[in-house]
């Protein structure tokens, strides 16, 4: 009978090296994902050892067994076997960083009182040996009956005596603790602390006691380098310029180094759907295949390079110490929001794409700064956004300058768009702070830890483990939301229904036609869609706008009109707006269809000027009166800034976050705001007559 | 008394004591700034909130509003 797998966890302050360790001890974890209830994440590893096997838990990093955060009360709550789930550890490897033994020794007189075998780590063991210091690795193991083992992760030392102990300690006597806690306290006559303070300073005089003749410290020219860049990188103004260095570079990558990889996943999946397209006869079921699975895959695979370049650029900079210096320059900035240093790199790389940016709000250690920085990440304008301004700016904003002579008024629209998100952003997680999200005080205590070398193994699993969860867990979501809109565009069908439209569409062309002197603007466009109707490519462009028309999504179109009739809005944008759902971006696309152009490729000179073309012939059904002007396309471009008309976005907020309140908390407070803003603008462009 | 937040950047000095029985203090505490100890005002961050301080041989940072809850002896 093969015995049953054991459980150890992997227990430390953060940024020890604890996750280090962990790839050192199993590999690529078997599970990663969040504890049920709580946006805290669960990592588990599996390996085997002298013939026994052994589920590795990667607790998350905590400074403290007292619990303040949710973090840390999960952390206990497994040590404790009272997480439902989890089952209790078999042995407990605390993870203790050898430059900072101190500070790092405070959680292990917690641990050893857990009542669980223990077997401490020293990692970074060769960071400190070349900072001079110095530890007696066996009599702290003496004065703390536990086994101590020195690891240092590149060279792999340590890492065979760690799984060798663990299983050892394993069926042996839990260790004796320090006894500083409860009854145990010493106590201190004339004090008005608290029994907690008291403990805390008890902990640390026993420190104190635990380390006499074990550790020295020799403080070494080495040091003093680190000071040296430590001063400079965290000086007002060199610091900020080095930070606003990084910044760039990080959100450039993102930008535009990913945006080739991002052509070729689009062009590789253009190619399979025309590969399948080629298979399979014209019919619903191609459709289904190629417009709704296809293209949701196609969606999904997108944001991959995004994700896993900006991954690797925070794994990089955490492991050389940078991040927490880039939130503790930038926190004051964003504490006025009501957020917190460390939201600042998920909102900047929201400006290329909010899913990344929100799932970077995992190194948020604070739960409500990272939800609340999440809430307000989609406010970012992203990358989707931009082909919708600048289609729009581009054919609805007059050519002139804005009060300035060298601001063009288009420059000043899409700047303003941009400064929109920002601000709306700032007020929202003001309020939620304020109001939903109110609470005590959070401690803000965070580490600045040494500055070191990132270790590449670690960054590229970072990038890894990002991307494939956002392929394993979003994916599948993103695929069945873009199938249902899919079905929506188009079913119900009915072809005579479809033919009689199109004969519609020719007649009311041609009566138009008539009733347009030559010498007007539109004359030349109402010629041209008239002439294509001769054609067979246009009569099937005709026909799949005649088709969406009286879709589901035609009849939802419809249907929400006294809605977006207050923005200007006509019902065929109002499809738009609905059809755009999976992607804000779709909604040039929808566009062009429901206006009898077929696919156009808006991203492409030739289909935006087409799409510019007969947007701006558009008419109010059964009037001469233009659908398209300046107030309503600030409107759609106002309502596109904050909606959040993006399943992917909301799909990993549910994912992120835990819970499907949250995405639906976003939709909702998104598109109310969207609304609104579209409406006042709107109507401040009717009442200055634009 | 004087507090950590009061001192110049590149100011050694000795912890008095943290005030309040709240979780806030109790971490700070928790993070060695206990009585007694010696700590260093390493630098401001560049809107002046919030504060690097070299503590037990490590890097610390902690918001003004922390900082004025840890009174300052002398050295």
């Amino acid at each position: 009978m093969t015995p049953s797998p054991l459980t150890v966890a992997l227990l430390g302050n953060p940024n020890v090296g604890k996750s280090t360790l962990f790839t050192s001890l199993a590999g690529i974890p078997t599970r990663v994902g969040n504890y049920p209830g709580v946006t805290v994440e669960e990592k588990v590893g599996r390996f085997v050892h002298r013939g026994r096997q052994i589920d590795l838990i990667d607790l998350p990093g905590t400074y403290s067994l007292t619990p303040q955060s949710p973090d840390e009360r999960v952390t206990v709550d497994i040590l404790h076997g009272h997480m439902t789930g989890v089952r209790r550890p078999d042995c407990l490897i605390v993870v203790v960083d050898a430059t900072n033994l101190e500070r790092n020794l405070y959680l292990v007189t917690q641990a050893l009182e857990v009542g669980l075998p223990v077997v401490i780590a020293l990692t970074l063991s060769d960071i400190a040996d070349r900072r001079g210091i110095r530890i007696d690795a066996d009599e702290l193991a003496h004065r703390l009956r536990c086994p101590v083992v020195r690891v240092v992760a590149s060279t792999g030392e340590g890492i065979g005596a760690v799984r060798d102990w663990m299983l050892d300690a394993i069926g042996g006597p839990p260790p004796r603790p320090l006894a500083l806690s409860g009854p145990n306290l010493p106590v201190d006559p004339g004090s008005t602390r608290s029994p907690a303070a008291r403990e805390a300073i008890a902990r640390y005089a026993a420190i104190g006691r635990l380390l006499e003749g074990i550790s020295s410290t020799s403080r070494p020219a080495l040091r003093l380098t680190e000071d040296r860049i430590d001063a400079v990188l965290t000086h007002r103004l060199w610091g900020t310029f080095f930070f606003a260095a990084v910044m760039l570079a990080m959100f450039a990558s993102i930008f535009w180094l990913a945006a080739p990889l991002m052509d070729l996943i689009s062009a590789g999946m253009d190619g399979l759907s025309t590969f399948v397209a080629r298979l399979l006869p014209l019919g619903p079921v191609r459709s289904l295949i190629v417009d709704g699975i296809l293209a949701g895959v196609a969606g999904t695979v997108v944001f991959v390079p995004q994700i896993a370049l900006l991954f690797l650029f925070i794994a990089v900079l955490e492991g050389c110490g940078y991040l927490s210096r880039a939130a503790f320059l930038m926190d004051r900035l964003l504490v006025g929001a009501g957020l917190s240093g460390k939201s600042f790199i998920p909102l900047l790389s929201s400006f290329a794409c909010a899913i990344p940016g929100i799932m970077a709000a995992r190194t948020i250690e604070n739960r409500r700064d990272r939800l609340l920085t999440i809430l307000v990440a989609p406010l970012m304008s992203c990358s989707a956004r931009l082909p919708v301004y600048l289609l729009l700016c581009g054919a609805f904003v007059p050519d002139r300058a804005a009060g300035l002579p060298w601001l063009p008024l288009k420059a000043a629209v899409l700047t303003g768009l941009y400064a929109l998100g920002v601000v709306v952003a700032a007020a929202v997680a003001l309020i939620l702070s304020r109001t939903v999200f109110r609470g005590p005080p959070q401690p803000f205590v965070m580490e600045l830890p040494g500055w070191r070398w990132p270790r590449p193994a670690v960054v590229f699993e970072r990038a890894r483990e990002a991307a494939w969860s956002f392929l394993m867990n979003a994916g599948t979501l993103i695929v069945a939301v873009s199938v249902v809109v899919w079905a929506l565009m188009n079913y119900p069908r009915d072809d005579r229904r479809i033919d009689a439209d199109v004969a519609a569409l020719r007649t009311s062309l041609e009566s138009r036609i008539e009733a347009t002197g030559s010498d007007e603007p539109d004359w030349g466009d109402l010629v041209a869609e008239r002439a294509s109707l001769d054609t067979p490519a246009g009569v099937e462009s005709a026909r799949r706008g005649a088709a969406q028309r009286q879709s589901f999504l035609g009849y939802a179109g419809r249907f929400i009109e006294p809605v977006v009739r207050p923005l200007g809005w006509d019902w065929r944008i109002g499809c738009a707006a609905i059809a755009s759902f999976p992607a804000r971006e779709v909604v040039l696309g929808t566009l062009g269809v429901i206006y009898n152009l077929g696919d156009v490729d808006p991203g492409e000179e030739e289909g935006a000027t087409l799409l510019e073309r007969r947007l701006k012939a558009a008419r109010w059904d059964g009037t001469n009166r233009r659908v398209f002007t300046l107030p309503v396309a600030l409107s759609i471009m106002v309502f596109f800034a904050l909606c959040a008309q993006c399943a992917s976005t909301l799909v990993v907020i549910g994912h992120e976050t835990g819970s499907w309140v949250w995405p639906v908390v976003t939709f909702v407070y998104m598109t109310v705001l969207a609304w609104l803003g579209a409406f006042a603008i709107y109507r401040l462009g009717l009442f200055l007559g634009w | 008394m004087v507090s950590l937040d009061d001192i110049p950047v590149g100011t050694t000095a000795r912890v008095h004591d943290v005030t309040g029985a709240d979780p806030v203090s109790i971490r700070l505490l928790e993070m060695g700034l206990t009585p007694g100890i010696e700590i260093r005002l390493v630098s401001r961050a560049p809107f002046g909130d919030p504060l690097e301080l070299e503590v037990r041989g490590y890097r610390l940072s902690i918001r003004r509003h922390e900082a004025a809850l840890v009174s300052i002896g002398d050295c």
